[in-house]
């Protein structure tokens, strides 16, 4: 995890600014980055800007307006060199009908996003403890 | 996915791992109904004739006979009544191919078999830690 790039896909700067203090508070080994939405990921992940290293794990909010996270997690899953990400979905609403679709992309989790301190911090928690527990190709 | 008593599948054919991955579903309190497949093709036709009932999730190993979990991997992925089910792989295999091609079949997970049987209980403990964030 040392070294590597996590990126958040969310219409709100403020809930990146938060999530990346929560990842400093627990002591998160990657460096989280934002994208407002799925075109501004799209050119960091493909860009000629893009992020290095590649990001081996994202984490996007699919429900928030003006965001289309489905076309982009479809766009990650066609691309050789991106599509195994590993991929994360929180929301705060119910959409059953993106989460069918998500689910169907097979991201690695469809979770339901925190927003208080305390919660942050428990969530991200106990997905640093699941990355830390898994291996990366390297 | 624990609250709802996901189905769990576990692929393996060595039946001492079998029996670790029983007993530190026990000490975990892991009350999910736990299958088992000796290899993939045991595996494909235990999903495809629903004994394993809906929703359900895979802990996969790679090397076994007949039917390894990258082959069994991609018929699961070229199932569309099947292509959808969370696989987290448990294997002794470090190899980077191994890894690569599981990642790119879009297993939620790569774990490396833990030699000592309490560090299994932790694994599994993060495991179900993290499946009780996810919503099937």
């Amino acid at each position: 995890m040392v070294g590597a790039n996590i990126l958040l896909v969310d219409t709100c700067k403020t809930y990146f600014e938060n999530a990346a203090k929560a990842f400093s508070e627990i002591g998160i080994q990657a460096t989280l980055r934002f994208a407002k939405n799925d075109i501004e990921a799209w050119s960091m992940l493909k860009g000629d800007d893009k992020l290095l290293p590649i990001p081996k794990i994202m984490l996007i909010d699919i429900n928030a307006e003006g965001l289309n996270g489905i076309d982009l997690i479809n766009k990650i899953r066609l691309d050789f060199e991106l599509k195994s990400i590993l991929i994360f979905v929180v929301s705060d609403v119910n959409n059953s009908e993106n989460k069918r679709a998500a689910l169907n992309l097979n991201i690695a989790g469809y979770m339901h996003k925190p927003f208080e301190k305390g919660e942050m911090i428990d969530f991200f928690s106990t997905l640093n403890d699941y990355w830390n527990s898994i291996e990366f190709s390297s | 996915m624990i609250q709802k008593l996901v189905n769990i599948l576990l692929v393996e054919d060595d039946e001492v791992d079998v029996m670790n991955v029983k007993r530190a579903f026990s000490k975990n309190n892991i009350k999910n109904e736990l299958f088992v497949a000796g290899n993939g093709v045991e595996a494909l036709d235990m999903l495809r004739t629903s004994i394993v009932p809906l929703p359900r999730i895979i802990i996969l190993d790679i090397n076994m006979p007949k039917m390894n979990g990258i082959e069994f991997l991609k018929n699961l992925r070229d199932d569309e009544n099947l292509k959808n089910i969370s696989v987290f792989v448990m294997t002794t295999s470090n190899e980077d191919s191994d890894k690569i091609n599981a990642y790119n079949l879009n297993v939620a997970g790569y774990i490396l078999k833990p030699l000592s049987f309490e560090k299994f209980i932790t694994s599994v403990a993060t495991l179900k830690n993290f499946w009780s964030l996810c919503e099937m």
